[in-house]
């Protein structure tokens, strides 16, 4: 139940954790999911992840591109487009607008 | 199942949606990027190859194919009889700029007889076939010449169009390209393996832009890649609007198809 409720939240808001993770500069789908799990949101198995980043995409908020890693093998790297930084400034303050009135209606229950 | 079997079969499965060129390429390449990176068995990480091939598509949408065209081949109540077999009893196929069509049915049902027929090769007992535009066969076999080299297959084919030898060899390494083949290199056809004479068939039905091009299970001795490539190419050519009929008894592409010519067994015939 506490693991598909993760999952549901995640799935409203991986594009946008994405796209911020992006605004200071290009990332692999590795390197992203790495970061997230860093930030503590939690492991991200890849079949979630690059699915986003494929829509992200189509839908022209990142352009990708394959480049040889200083080691390792060619990566796609993902760069955010200004359509993406735009839809990151909106996107992003709607969900802010989203959590706090909900963090502060669970957090009274929860401490009440 | 280890790595590489996971991304071969999830090549596979995007391969069955349609998904393909550079976009499969792409993501079969990235998740083994990912995996190479990031260790884990595939199965947690990207899920079964099914589901995961089902994911990107529902992500990048696949592109519908555009509209059928205009009928280019129409086949109308055919029907043969070698002596008292009757080999095809009143069949009809009628397909479209932008289509494929498989014809298939259990062995000895008259396939590869009415592709023959279709190409003209073989004259029905009754019924009537109508092509418009040029027309393309590749045999089951034969079709190639022993003591010639690839590139002068492509010369001669270029030749019956009054196209010079080196544009026409160019012309043939591309096409072979698009198999995955590269014929430059390769020995006299006589020495060539079945599967690879197959391909320097095919390659040469293409070289003439037909408008129809009649295909007789033309993968004989294909490795599995190459039969993934040989359904890349006719995707390809479907949608630069070519009519295709192939027959076949490999009913696991038929998702891919627009068109199915099921043809009953010779010995039951269907009512008189």
């Amino acid at each position: 139940m506490d693991s598909d409720r993760r999952g549901q939240w995640l799935r409203g808001v991986l594009d946008l954790c994405v796209l911020a993770l992006l605004r200071d500069g290009e990332s692999y789908g590795y390197q992203l999911a790495q970061s997230l799990d860093a930030a503590g949101v939690g492991p991200i198995q890849g079949g979630t992840l690059y699915p986003v980043l494929l829509r992200l995409q189509r839908t022209g908020l990142v352009t990708a591109r394959w480049r040889e890693g200083d080691s390792g093998p060619a990566r796609k790297y993902y760069q955010l487009t200004d359509d993406g930084r735009a839809a990151l400034r909106h996107g992003g303050n709607a969900w802010l607008a989203f959590v706090a009135p909900v963090t502060s209606i669970v957090t009274k229950g929860v401490d009440g | 199942m280890n790595a590489d079997d996971w991304l071969r079969a999830f090549a596979a499965e995007l391969h069955q949606r349609r998904v393909g060129g550079d976009v499969a390429r792409h993501v079969v390449a990235e998740a083994a990027t990912h995996l190479r990176e990031g260790g884990g068995d595939p199965w947690l990480v990207f899920g079964a190859p099914q589901a995961y091939a089902a994911a990107i598509v529902e992500s990048i949408g696949t592109a519908p194919g555009p509209r059928p065209g205009p009928v280019r081949l129409h086949a109308r109540g055919i029907t043969k009889r070698y002596g008292r077999q009757v080999v095809l009893r009143d069949a009809s196929l009628t397909v479209r700029a932008g289509q494929i069509a498989a014809v298939v049915g259990a062995n000895g049902c008259g396939k590869s007889t009415f592709l023959r027929i279709c190409a003209g090769l073989v004259s029905p007992d009754a019924g009537e076939v109508t092509v418009a535009g040029r027309l393309s066969y590749c045999p089951q076999q034969g079709g190639t010449a022993d003591f010639l080299l690839p590139d002068e297959h492509f010369v001669l084919v270029g030749a019956g169009q009054g196209v010079p030898r080196v544009p026409a060899r160019r012309a043939g390494r591309a096409a072979a390209r698009q198999l995955g083949w590269d014929a430059g290199n390769a020995a006299l056809a006589r020495h060539l393996s079945g599967g690879t004479r197959q391909k320097l068939n095919l390659t040469m039905s293409t070289l003439t832009q037909p408008d129809v091009l009649l295909l007789d299970e033309p993968y004989q001795g294909f490795d599995q890649g190459s039969y993934v490539n040989l359904w890349d190419q006719l995707t390809r050519l479907r949608d630069e609007g070519r009519a295709i009929v192939v027959v076949t008894h490999l009913l696991n592409q038929l998702d891919r198809v627009d068109v199915v010519l099921d043809l009953p067994p010779a010995h039951q015939g269907g009512r008189s």
